[in-house]
């Protein structure tokens, strides 16, 4: 998993965002910050979403001296 | 009569008894002692099973009789799964059997497994609240099962469908025989090394029901539990639960259900994500909208209510100036009037007092006569007294030819004493 924001996270974030939009009580500065907050993130879900082709890859045992894994694809 | 015209035909009630029984009925484990066995020339077998109790009908078919390992003989004790089906020529009552187990092998393997189950609970690798979530969008998904199985070519069917895009890891592992256990194990303990990868699906597709003891090996089941990720297990056995399903952070029936738990429809989550897209949008509009209209709003407040303080003002500074003049009037008037009210009564009194003056002075002075020496002189005495005012009263002040002068009662005499007595 990675230090980047997940799809989840983003979601998640987004939905945090619009409850927040839509209170009464939300000062206007804020709502500007958080509203350009969901455009980027919801911006990353897309891109994400957009990804293409299922890859299958192949773990080989064999692994290489460093103990790294060598991986190679796999006619699915 | 009309209860004798709806007489059912025996074939229906064969047909009605046939579907009662068979509509939902699950496959069931039955134990019992194997009796009557007649192999006919088709190649199925025919006997019975039977307790103290009771007795049934079986049969196993030639395509299952095939696949037996151990050869069936009268009177020996076995579980057999199977599901009970109606001859309807007969209205008989058969079960169907797709898998019989010796309960001698069984009983060996099953206390070798019930052995190993406590081995893991004492453990605390049983306990629920270890099991951890699946990650809601995995991108990198490792999958350990024989490459040259169905499972490999269900996940990515699976995959492919709910969410293109998704990496799928095979890890090559034997699932079946004595090799089984080590590779799995050794597959297990790939997973640290490979990066980034979210959950792992374990399991076999299809294939011989009967060998599962690879996935109740007490090796396999520890590295289940060690491993980095969720583990999914899908050992393709909807009957039989193994160690290694109640190891597992999710269980599922086959390779396919796996897939399903594991990877979420894209686009569903491509709906959310628009969905929270025209949100997101409209909240701002909504916001922006309303922020105006509260200006607008508080505007026109703002506006009345200092309308309506000038005008309160306004008419305060008339309520004075009408009221003014009057309560200058009064201001001015009462201490007037007062000080006329205080005179009328004030003459009076000092009238009274100072008659009352006037007679006590009156008293004391008759009072203050009556004590006066010249009061006396008066009744014929006189009174010396020297030329400084000395009252002479003894014959030493007068000694002769002193001058001196005599008070009587109405007025001074000068004298003076004789020079020889």
């Amino acid at each position: 998993m990675s230090d980047t924001p997940t799809l989840g996270e983003d979601l998640k974030r987004l939905e945090e965002i619009v409850r927040r939009l839509e209170a009464d009580d939300v000062p206007i500065e804020e709502a500007l910050a958080i509203f350009e907050e969901g455009v980027g993130r919801l911006r990353a879900a897309k891109l994400r979403l957009a990804e293409a082709e299922t890859r299958v890859v192949q773990v080989l045992r064999d692994t290489a001296e460093d103990g790294t894994v060598r991986l190679e694809p796999l006619d699915g | 009569m009309s209860a004798l015209e709806e007489a059912w035909t025996v074939s229906r009630l064969a047909r009605t008894v046939k579907q009662r029984v068979e509509q939902d009925f699950p496959a069931t484990w039955v134990r019992g002692e194997l009796v009557g066995l007649k192999r006919y020339p088709s190649g199925h077998l025919y006997f019975g099973l039977r307790d103290d109790l009771a007795k049934v009908d079986c049969t196993i078919w030639r395509s299952v009789a095939a696949r037996l390992k151990t050869p069936l003989e009268d009177g020996m004790e076995v579980f057999a799964l199977g599901t009970p089906s109606v001859w309807e020529e007969r209205t008989a009552l058969r079960f169907n059997i797709v898998q019989v187990l010796p309960a001698a092998a069984v009983g060996t393997a099953a206390q070798a497994v019930e052995r190993t189950r406590q081995a893991l609970l004492a453990d605390g690798l049983l306990d629920p609240g270890r099991k951890r979530p699946l990650p809601p969008f995995p991108r990198r998904i490792a999958l350990i099962t024989s490459v040259a199985g169905a499972a490999v070519r269900d996940v990515i069917t699976v995959a492919r469908r709910r969410w293109p895009g998704i990496e799928v890891l095979v890890i090559g592992a034997t699932v079946q025989g004595d090799a089984a256990p080590a590779e799995l194990v050794a597959a297990l303990e790939l997973l640290p090394r490979i990066p980034d990868v979210d959950l792992c699906i374990i399991g076999r597709g299809g294939g011989a029901k009967e060998d599962l003891a690879a996935f109740n090996d007490e090796a396999v089941c520890r590295a289940i539990a060690a491993a980095p990720v969720p583990i999914v297990s899908a050992v393709g056995h909807e009957v039989d639960v193994t160690l290694a399903d109640l190891v597992a952070d999710v269980r599922a029936a086959t390779p396919s259900q796996a897939a399903e738990f594991a990877i979420p429809e894209r686009a569903e989550v491509a709906r959310r994500a628009a969905s929270l897209e025209s949100a997101l949008g409209g909240a701002m509009r909504t916001l922006v909208t309303r922020r105006q209209e509260r200006l607008d709003r508080t505007r026109e407040r703002m506006g009345a209510a200092l309308l309506q303080r000038l005008r309160q003002q306004e008419r305060r500074v008339h309520a004075v100036r009408v009221a003014l003049p009057a309560a200058l009037e009064r201001h001015v008037r009462r201490p007037r009037e007062r000080l006329a009210a205080l005179g009328a009564r004030l003459e009076p009194a000092v009238e009274r007092r100072l008659a009352r003056a006037r007679a006590a002075v009156e008293r004391q002075a008759a009072a203050l006569h009556a004590l006066s020496p010249v009061a006396v002189l008066g009744r014929g005495y006189a009174m010396a007294r020297d030329e400084t005012g000395r009252v002479l009263r003894q014959v030493a002040d007068l000694s002769p030819g002193t001058r001196f002068t005599l008070r009587v009662s109405d007025g001074e005499v000068p004298a003076r004493t004789l020079e020889n007595p």
